[in-house]
């Protein structure tokens, strides 16, 4: 049995795709630089999800993630003629909601970096042994996690109360990271930030969120 | 000189740093072998896989129609 393509004529295909899908953005963001209010219009519905959804990730609150979302795309507007094109469209868009976000925090400054982090509870630098010389488990194990669409109100509201805990830059850092799955080097581009610094900031983050779910978690 | 043996502490810095890259290197397969023996380790590795994972489905909120509205409004676009 034959393919209709090689796995090379596929790959090829898939990378044209991708030119297509970027060269409609490129002429959708260009005629937008130019004046044309309808391609704008199409900018912000291509990319207003993205927005929106970061924004209520990082404030936690339909009102302030409504705010910022229309401060980015007042933004955008006004600024798009400095765009580029040297980086991605989204690094570009990531870097001024990021800033409207911290804009929207910049009255409660923590400093997470002067804090030390914390071990988790029952931890011990070399495990406790049992008589037999086995390890003894003094670390619980946390429960099955709920699929999103179960997720219960108490929940969420655990998880709201401990990100919000969180100072804003270590918050934007996981975010950014962890939630939308881009990589150290991307967040370091949009945070103008080093990539080590990301990684600090990322480690900082997770463990601080894991601590304040362990009593949640655990039986 | 024979290297440091890797205790709970070691691993539980590198779970918090590398969470999500391929176990490869020589203290990596190192880490692998700890976890595997030790219950304290493998918890923790599992309680902050599921910190990220409660977040990163935590379900995605709608931009409000009258927000749209808003923008529309005050840029002067078409709908």
């Amino acid at each position: 049995m034959r393919f209709a393509g090689s796995i090379p004529q596929i790959c090829k295909g898939m990378k044209k795709e991708v030119n297509h899908i970027s060269s409609l953005e490129t002429d959708l963001i260009r005629r937008a630089q130019g004046g044309d209010e309808s391609a704008f219009t199409k900018l912000v519905r291509k990319y207003e999800s993205l927005v929106y959804s970061f924004a209520f990730k990082v404030c936690r609150d339909k009102e302030q993630a409504s705010e910022t979302w229309q401060d980015t795309f007042v933004n955008v507007y006004r600024k798009l003629g400095q765009f580029d094109g040297k980086s991605k469209f989204t690094t570009w868009l990531y870097a001024i909601v990021v800033n409207n976000c911290k804009m929207k925090h910049r009255k409660r400054k923590l400093d997470l970096a002067s804090v030390p982090l914390e071990s988790p509870r029952g931890f011990h630098e070399d495990p406790l042994l049992d008589a037999e010389g086995h390890p003894l488990q003094t670390i619980p194990s946390w429960k099955e996690t709920p699929l999103d669409s179960v997720m219960e109100k108490e929940l969420r509201s655990v998880l709201d109360k401990a990100i919000q805990k969180l100072p804003v830059d270590y918050r934007i850092v996981f975010v950014l990271r962890d939630v939308e799955g881009l990589s150290a080097e991307e967040t370091g581009k949009i945070l103008k930030l080093s990539v080590p610094a990301v990684k600090s900031r990322l480690r900082r983050a997770r463990v601080f969120l894991r601590e304040r779910l362990n009593p949640y978690m655990t039986p | 000189m024979k290297p440091k043996k890797l205790n709970c502490a070691d691993v539980v810095d590198h779970i918090c740093d590398e969470l999500d890259t391929k176990l490869s290197s020589a203290k990596c397969r190192e880490i692998k072998r700890h976890l595997a023996k030790c219950p304290n380790c493998a918890a923790y590795l599992d309680s902050m896989k599921k910190t990220i994972r409660l977040y990163s489905t935590y379900p995605d909120p709608r931009v409000p129609s009258k927000t749209r509205k808003k923008l529309f409004a005050t840029l002067k676009l078409p709908k």
